[in-house]
């Protein structure tokens, strides 16, 4: 390839108008000797060229992520772990929520519950005694009630006369 | 599955390698990159079968990746370059190969120094040879953004070779 087609081809690659296959060509070209005013150019595929020639440092790194892959755990359990670790926490917090709650409730209600008298015979007296106080106030209510009689009576009579009258007024017609 | 794996991923090793290492300017970090692509890629081997063009595949995840890195650091890749290339010639005098060790830095820190898109363009094209669709894939850009992002590139390695040319710098 002379001089010209260079500067030709160049100015393609300057205007991204150069295929593949041509900036290989010139890849190939600027390998060898170039005349002066295309050193700097030269420089830069060369530059390109020696860039590709880079490699991943370490001669154990394909090991190295071939051992990391194998201590990979699928990807599901490594989720459900942490699920299951949310589920136990949250049973947690209700387990313990509940153990309190039914602290204060069984404190709030121990005094109405608990025994006051530790003797059975006292203990059955004040019994009695609590009985004798409802049998008293069931006897008042009944004599008390007793007085509802009177309103029955009273019914009775004015019955008894709005009869009488009815059976005299037939009687006249 | 790992047959598959080491046959059609593993290789593309020192590609993923190289782009990871023009985006982050860091071989130590680029290889970090590269482990966490191919371990990615491998956690998700049920869908590879899916995949035209694995190697296009793993490029793009080594893009993302690291981009995430690149953001979360929130440093510019102009890291100081670790090595200039170096010319296998044996016919070249120690002055020649100073000038031309000089040379390869000189482009290198161009290169470096170019917006990220034009950087990742002109790497996935001049260095590796990829074609434009190719290219499209892998950084998820249109071809016109391909294209423009390059031609700027290029472009602006030109600029730079004309000044030097003018006043010898």
């Amino acid at each position: 390839m002379d001089s010209k087609q260079i500067e030709q081809l160049l100015e393609k690659y300057w205007n991204c108008e150069t295929s593949l296959e041509q900036e290989r060509m010139l890849r190939e070209y600027f390998r060898g000797q170039v005349p002066e005013n295309l050193n700097e150019v030269a420089g830069l595929f060369r530059y390109f060229e020696s860039q590709q020639q880079k490699e991943i440092a370490g001669s154990d790194f394909d090991a190295q992520v071939k051992q990391q892959i194998r201590q990979q755990r699928p990807k599901g359990k490594v989720i459900n772990l942490a699920f299951a670790l949310r589920i136990a926490a949250g049973l947690v917090v209700v387990l313990v929520a509940t153990y309190f709650v039914r602290l204060e409730v069984r404190k709030s209600y121990s005094s109405e519950v608990a025994d006051t008298y530790s003797d059975p015979q006292l203990a059955l007296e004040e019994t009695k005694k609590a009985l004798m106080m409802l049998s008293k106030g069931f006897n008042k209510a009944q004599k008390e009630a007793g007085k509802l009689k009177v309103f029955n009576e009273a019914e009775q009579k004015i019955k008894g006369t709005v009869v009488d009258s009815e059976a005299t007024t037939e009687g006249q017609i | 599955m790992l047959e598959d794996f080491e046959n059609r991923v593993l290789p593309t090793k020192n590609k993923l390698f190289r782009f990871a290492f023009r985006l982050l300017g860091s071989s130590e970090e680029a290889k970090d990159v590269v482990q966490e692509v191919l371990i990615k890629v491998w956690n998700g081997r049920e869908n590879l079968t899916a995949i035209q063009n694995i190697e296009a595949w793993c490029m793009r995840i080594t893009k993302n990746l690291a981009l995430d890195r690149l953001r979360s650091r929130q440093r510019r890749a102009t890291n100081p370059i670790e090595e200039g290339a170096e010319i296998k010639n044996e016919t070249l005098t120690p002055h020649e190969r100073a000038e031309i060790h000089e040379h390869m830095q000189r482009i290198t820190e161009m290169i470096a120094a170019l917006p990220e898109k034009q950087r990742q363009v002109i790497h996935l094209r001049d260095v590796e040879g990829y074609s434009y669709n190719e290219i499209c894939e892998i950084l998820e850009l249109d071809m016109n953004q391909v294209k423009v992002n390059l031609f700027r590139a290029r472009n602006t390695v030109r600029e730079k070779f004309v000044k030097i040319n003018a006043y010898g710098l």
